[in-house]
């Protein structure tokens, strides 16, 4: 897929190298782009999983309404763990508003132990990129995770302590997973790649 | 089920992977990236790279290393050693660290934990404490283990906690690399003293030692160095003996043919 533009939207926080070396073990060096608006000039859109709610609504507020129209209109997107969250409505973290292209929350993990740091299992899952990639142990660093409100979008979940929660949710070509693939070693890589080549495809 | 840790250290020094016993004698053990990655294969859940530099000319290539071990490794990587600030935090993981730990910078001023966790996150945020058994309390240690502080180290974990530290990296001074087994009670006291995860360091000699520190000490993850890198065991071995005490472990990647 060398004439592909993958872009990955930069909030100012964080590691973007592992997801960005992920990528490009694809075949494609993907942009990096700091402005909302210009990174839906792109075939594929990647919103990273570092930082806080709070500073990334705030970044992302100029080009909401446009990165909202865009994936309403098909731009394939993933979403990892903030970046998910960033797809639903509001978040208990902070205030701010997400894109809003699934309808729902951000809510505080009900466990005695957070943040969640580890590997966790992801149970039951239905997207097809999880069969492409053998992808079952996952690596999570969170303390919130998504509530949508019609939980038909879920399609794999995780357990930390008593709370079950989506560990991935998809609405059309929206992907958004609450564990880090590009940190979840080989078929965590497996599955970014598989997510590329249904988005380029 | 969130799965028990199994976290390899590499203590580098000018771009090399070193191991102290008891934080002196310091030996070469090999290059950092290649370790890294040859540890994630063997199934390792993350690596630590703990910078033991004494001068910062030395202490610049850890921001390259990182660098380049980013380029080559998908599991989490988690850099410490000479952090000082926030700034320094940022740097740290724009070159390609996952976590930052802090150990001294956050006995002399604690609100850097809280810059730190309100900038990045408390995911990223690790709250480095080494201790030390002094007349019938655990003490905090500095600059390396060699200095001690007036703080008692269950208080100032939870202080670590409050301030926004998402994790707690917890040293026995009295064990690290001596091989007797982790400071039971000391892990005991501070995993069940703070609700962040805690990662137990220090006195890893065999398999039965690590199941000890998840298992009676109550860690969410073990940290290990010497053993491997001297191949007394192997990652693999480590969780299986982990697997058959009963411990939710993640399962090994598929086996690859070694050079």
């Amino acid at each position: 897929m060398p004439d592909a533009r993958i872009t990955i939207f930069d909030y100012g926080a964080g590691n973007l190298h592992s997801l960005a070396k992920t990528v490009a073990s694809a075949g494609t060096t993907p942009r990096i782009e700091t402005d909302p608006i210009r990174a839906v000039e792109t075939n594929v859109l990647l919103l990273p999983g570092v930082g806080a709610f709070t500073p990334a609504a705030e970044r992302l507020s100029a080009g909401r309404d446009v990165m909202r129209r865009a994936l309403e209109g098909g731009l394939p997107c993933l979403g990892i763990c903030l970046g998910m969250q960033l797809l639903f409505d509001t978040s208990d973290e902070g205030p701010g508003a997400g894109i809003g292209i699934i309808p729902g929350h951000v809510g505080r993990i009900v466990a005695e132990r957070l943040p969640q740091i580890g590997w966790n299992t992801v149970d039951e899952p239905t997207d097809p990129l999880f069969a492409g990639s053998g992808l079952r142990h996952v690596y999570y660093a969170n303390s919130f995770v998504c509530r949508p409100d019609d939980p038909s979008c879920i399609t794999s979940w995780s357990t930390h302590e008593g709370d079950r929660f989506a560990a991935s949710v998809r609405r059309g070509r929206t992907v958004g997973v609450q564990f880090h693939p590009e940190k979840s070693s080989r078929a965590g890589v497996a599955f970014v790649h598989a997510f590329l080549k249904e988005a380029l495809a | 089920m969130l799965t028990r840790r199994l976290i390899v250290c590499l203590d580098v020094k000018a771009g090399r992977v070193v191991k102290g016993v008891n934080f002196e004698s310091l030996r070469d053990v090999g290059d950092p990236v290649a370790l890294a990655e040859r540890y994630e294969q063997e199934g390792a859940d993350e690596i630590v790279y703990l910078d033991i530099s004494a001068s910062g000319e030395e202490r610049a290539t850890l921001l390259d290393l990182a660098k380049r071990t980013a380029e080559r490794l998908f599991i989490p990587l988690t850099i410490g050693g000479g952090i000082r600030s926030a700034d320094d935090v940022a740097r740290a993981l724009r070159a390609g660290a996952d976590k930052v730990s802090l150990n001294t910078a956050a006995v002399e001023r604690p609100e850097v934990l809280s810059e730190a966790a309100h900038r990045f996150g408390a995911q990223c945020v690790v709250a480095s404490i080494d201790a030390a058994m002094i007349d019938g309390t655990y003490r905090v240690f500095v600059k390396g283990g060699k200095v001690p502080t007036a703080l008692e180290a269950i208080s100032w974990a939870r202080e670590c906690e409050q301030r926004g530290a998402g994790e707690i990296l917890l040293t026995s001074i009295d064990r690290d690399g001596v091989r007797s087994g982790y400071d039971i009670a000391l892990t005991r006291a501070i995993s069940d003293a703070v609700r962040v995860p805690v990662i137990a360091s220090g006195g890893a000699g065999d398999a039965a030692h690590v199941c000890d520190a998840l298992g009676a000490g109550g860690a969410d993850a073990a940290l290990v160095a010497g053993i491997l890198h001297d191949g007394v065991t192997t990652v693999a071995a480590l969780k299986a003996a982990m697997r058959a005490a009963g411990l939710p472990v993640r399962e090994a990647p598929p086996a690859r043919a070694t050079a």
